[in-house]
């Protein structure tokens, strides 16, 4: 191959742009949608991973029925006398109705004598004075939360209704900033006895208990010491989360690919019926350049570079393209599939993430079909015999 | 040069057998020029392109240089093709869109050559057929004498020893085919082995030596 | 439904995996055709579509080998990336061995890529002869690697089927590392002796291929690719993991290690593979000998440097052995 080889082969694709051209478009079509969902999938996935890695590596609570139930808040006790377990937290958190519109927020209680989570409250907002903030009804929400709550006229305070039937008026006292994403959005943080009363818990009860245990080799040890200490403990470990959320986002994703398919399989065979129909003009310039002295592998190997080119400028052009959608213009429409539009909308912003995996992915996905539609037809008119140059 | 061997070609359609070609034998010597004469449907363009390796014979041989091309892989037919052989076809069969410059460029860019050698080369065949002043023009916009001059370029690129013709003046006016005759000639002098098939009588008295072979009903007629 | 299946990755490679069968069953029934009614002094029709077909069996295999090699890359990188689906598993060690068809799978895979490497000498072979001489040879060997290609496609679905994500793996310490006592390494070998072998055998198969002694070669490239495994499991991985106690095949492939272990297994590979179908290829065809002698030094030297070279760099910095 020379550049006289690539020069011919521009011309040729030159001339037979019509042709080609709604090749293109469509190939553009389908890598933009489908690397647009492969991006927004990988994107939230890493957003997953850097919100777990800061979470507690176990969670423990009491279970009824299989079913969660408020922990006492001794329990918590007994986690320190277990050699290896370290920064143990009783947390108290649920979810709070709103009646009017049938939306709900996560509220989280913040312990006024948990070093840790004073800690951690105050590297996601910086310029808070937590002991102001957990003596008084404060309450510190997220962008969601605001939003919702300023559109139903509540732009300073909220009157929560507890479930004896009490009203508490909390006042807002910082929003958290929308750069932390995905969990907090819908999250209403306040003390913890407030929390209590909001989601009607007893003073010594909690939610459930967080711990850590740094050594990851000791976690199955851990897990059956606590399983003997109280027949109605339940374990959850973070990774059990993180696989249950990375599932949750296969199976969305994996849904869609399988819907994807179909699509693929369609374009498949537009594409062999396309390269199947073979002109007579198409068939008499191959023979006249077999006639001509080029060999079946010459004639292979052009055809082959036209598909490969039509190929590769798809795929970076529907990247291209997918990046921008996604990326830049937050995914409208696309989005929602992903997070979930039943409840508060998610204003969420996707982080830049592109790895070798997404982008193989789409590639394997995209060429591996198109070429084997083309091979064969492709290969039918390369074989044309060089006497059709004489008819 | 060539040898065409105990040669025979025919069709089948479903269960009846045509015969275009029966045992033909057939020896040009380097440097002659045949004319291969006969109606048409005397067989005299399925020789042709058997002869120039387009076709495959049904029984038989046709040797050049003595490598019998009808039964070589394609690999090495083609290369036959590229570099011994010179076509030029009864319908010019240019890529119309492509410019005269660019058409006769073809036969080369399988070759691997530099590009300054193809170059060169081009160069030199658009000169020898008198077609270099239009080298930038579409092949569309060609007229019939123009064509045939770029055909002609095309079929020397390569400097092959065998120029092989399919009906060359059936499309020309008297004037250019008188032209193409000339142009023969200056081939023939230059030592180029030349096979012709045509039924234009224009071809009976050419005023340098050659050889008329007739064909009739797929023989050699002697 | 098994969770596994629903990643991403493994839709696309069974996807991949599976259109790719529907190309090379074409290919195989060219193939048998081929085979029987082959007959190149023939002036038949039937001879000449065959011999056109044979172009279209070359350009699937082509394609097929090229589609195979990224698909290998693809289900290593994949097998990584599912060890966050699986309990226990750190690395690719655990996932391939979550059930018992990893391990064959890999292999397969492996081996299927040597042969389409060997099928490509002889058609290189083939098309230099000006009557098809190895037509047959080679259309036997492409059934061959489609039938293996039919056990890997089983294994493919096998295996991604049978994974249990709740049942805990053994991560690759527990799966390589050394019980007490049991020597893992092969023939009773010591590690000193182990790499002088592996030095010895580089060298020998460096110089066996400059001679035209063709089985030695074969012989002492299999040797070669069979001990330089091991060398790099017990002795130049603890290099690149900079711990002596980490002896895994599987981690080097991970981005902590920048991907290393893809260029050194690829190498490895690569590098052996093309020396011994060459060789091979050349005593099956009983053609003279070996073509592409620069290929296979470059990728073996490339292997030897690549691995040696974190050793030195350990020792310049820190002063001392692992």
């Amino acid at each position: 191959m020379n550049r006289a080889f690539w020069y011919f082969l521009s011309l040729q694709l030159f001339k037979e742009r019509s042709k080609h051209l709604t090749i293109i478009v469509i190939s553009i079509l389908l890598i933009f949608i489908l690397s647009s969902v492969l991006f927004i999938s990988s994107s939230i996935r890493f957003s997953l991973e850097q919100t777990l890695k800061p979470q507690p590596d176990f969670v423990i609570s009491r279970l009824q029925g299989g079913v969660n139930r408020s922990t006492p808040i001794e329990w918590s006790d007994e986690l320190f006398d277990i050699y290896g377990v370290t920064k143990v937290t009783p947390r108290v958190y649920g979810r709070y109705f709103f009646r009017p519109k049938g939306k709900s927020f996560l509220i989280m209680g913040i312990d006024a004598f948990e070093e840790e989570s004073h800690k951690s409250l105050e590297k996601l907002i910086d310029s808070i004075d937590i002991k102001a903030f957990l003596t008084g009804n404060n309450m510190i929400v997220g962008e969601g939360v605001k939003e919702y709550l300023q559109k139903n006229f509540y732009n300073n305070s909220y009157k929560f209704l507890t479930p004896k039937g009490k009203f508490i008026d909390i006042k807002i006292a910082k929003i958290v900033p929308k750069e932390t994403r995905l969990l907090s959005n819908d999250m209403i943080i306040m003390p913890i006895d407030l929390a209590r009363e909001v989601l009607g818990y007893t003073q010594d009860e909690v939610t459930d208990i967080a711990f850590n245990v740094p050594n990851p080799d000791e976690w199955s040890n851990i897990e059956d010491k606590l399983l003997s200490l109280h027949y109605d403990l339940g374990v959850v470990d973070k990774n059990e989360v993180k696989k249950s959320y990375e599932t949750l986002y296969n199976y969305k994703s994996g849904f869609f690919l399988i819907i994807f398919l179909i699509l693929i399989m369609t374009f498949s065979l537009i594409l062999y019926q396309r390269y199947n129909m073979v002109y007579s003009t198409e068939k008499r310039e191959i023979g006249l350049l077999r006639a001509l002295g080029w060999s079946i592998n010459d004639v292979l190997r052009l055809k082959f570079m036209e598909s490969f080119i039509l190929i590769v400028t798809s795929y970076i052009i529907g990247i291209f393209i997918a990046y921008i959608f996604v990326y830049i213009y937050n995914a409208p429409l696309l989005k929602n599939i992903f997070l979930g539009g039943q409840n508060l909308q998610n204003s969420v912003s996707f982080i830049p993430i592109i790895d070798i995996a997404t982008l193989s992915s789409i590639f394997l996905l995209y060429a591996v079909p198109f070429i084997i539609a083309v091979i064969v037809p492709v290969w039918r008119v390369s074989v044309t015999n060089p006497k059709e140059a004489m008819l | 040069m060539i040898r065409v061997e105990n040669l025979s070609k025919s069709f089948y359609h479903q269960q009846d057998e045509s015969k275009i070609l029966i045992d033909i034998n057939l020896h040009i010597k380097r440097g002659e020029c045949i004319i291969l004469k006969g109606i048409s449907g005397s067989g005299k363009t399925t020789l042709l392109s058997i002869i120039a390796g387009l076709d495959r014979p049904s029984k038989g041989k046709v040797l050049i240089d003595d490598e019998p091309i009808s039964k070589l892989p394609d690999i090495f037919a083609s290369k036959i093709r590229a570099k011994k052989i010179g076509m030029i076809f009864q319908h010019f069969n240019l890529f119309e869109n492509l410019s005269v410059y660019e058409n006769v460029t073809v036969p080369l860019i399988p070759s691997g050559l530099p590009l300054d050698d193809i170059y060169r080369a081009v160069d030199k065949s658009l000169k020898v057929a008198n077609i270099y002043h239009k080298r930038s023009l579409v092949a569309s916009r060609l007229s019939g004498g123009e064509k045939q001059r770029c055909a002609i370029a095309r079929a020397l690129v390569a400097d092959p020893d065998i120029i092989v013709c399919d009906e060359p003046t059936a499309n020309l006016d008297s004037q250019n085919s008188i032209l193409f005759i000339e142009t023969i000639k200056e081939l023939h002098l230059m030592g180029k082995t030349i096979v012709i098939a045509t039924h234009d009588p224009l071809f009976e008295n050419l005023n340098f030596k050659s050889r008329i072979v007739p064909m009739f009903d797929g023989k050699i007629d002697e | 439904m098994n969770e596994i299946l629903f990643s991403n990755q493994v839709i696309i490679y069974l996807l991949s995996e599976s259109l790719l069968f529907v190309l090379l069953f074409i290919a195989f029934v060219v193939s048998i055709k081929i085979v029987i009614k082959w007959d190149f002094d023939s002036f038949s029709q039937k001879q000449f579509r065959l011999e056109k077909e044979a172009y279209l069996v070359s350009t699937i295999t082509i394609f097929l080998f090229i589609i195979k090699f990224i698909l290998l890359i693809y289900f290593v990188f994949t097998i990584d990336s599912l060890s966050i689906l699986i309990a226990g598993a750190m690395c690719g060690a655990g996932v391939v061995t979550a059930n018992e068809y990893g391990t064959y799978l890999l292999l397969f895979k492996l081996i299927i890529i040597a042969t389409l490497i060997l099928w490509f000498y002889l058609n290189s072979y083939d098309t230099h002869t000006k009557n098809y001489l190895h037509m047959k040879k080679k259309s036997l060997l492409f059934i061959a690697i489609f039938i293996s290609i039919i056990f890997e496609l089983f294994l493919d679905f096998q295996y991604f089927t049978n994974i249990d994500t709740h049942q805990p793996v053994s991560c690759c310490s527990t799966l390589f590392g050394q019980l007490e006592g049991a020597n893992p390494l092969p023939f009773g070998l010591t590690i000193p002796l182990l790499l002088t072998l592996f030095y010895l055998l580089y060298f020998l198969t460096i110089l066996t291929l400059k001679t035209n002694y063709r089985v030695l070669y074969i012989v002492s490239n299999l040797l070669f690719l069979y001990l330089a495994y091991y060398a790099v499991v017990y002795f130049f991985g603890t290099y690149i993991y900079q711990l002596p106690t980490h002896k895994c095949p599987f981690c080097m492939l991970q981005s902590d290690y920048f991907y290393i272990g893809y260029i050194i297994w690829g190498s490895l590979f690569l590098g052996t593979f093309i020396g011994i179908s060459d060789a091979l290829s050349s005593i099956w065809t009983t053609r003279k000998y070996i073509k592409n002698s620069r290929l296979v030094i470059s990728m073996l030297t490339l292997f030897v440097v690549l691995s040696s070279i974190y050793v030195i760099i350990y020792y310049f910095r820190n002063g001392v052995w692992l």
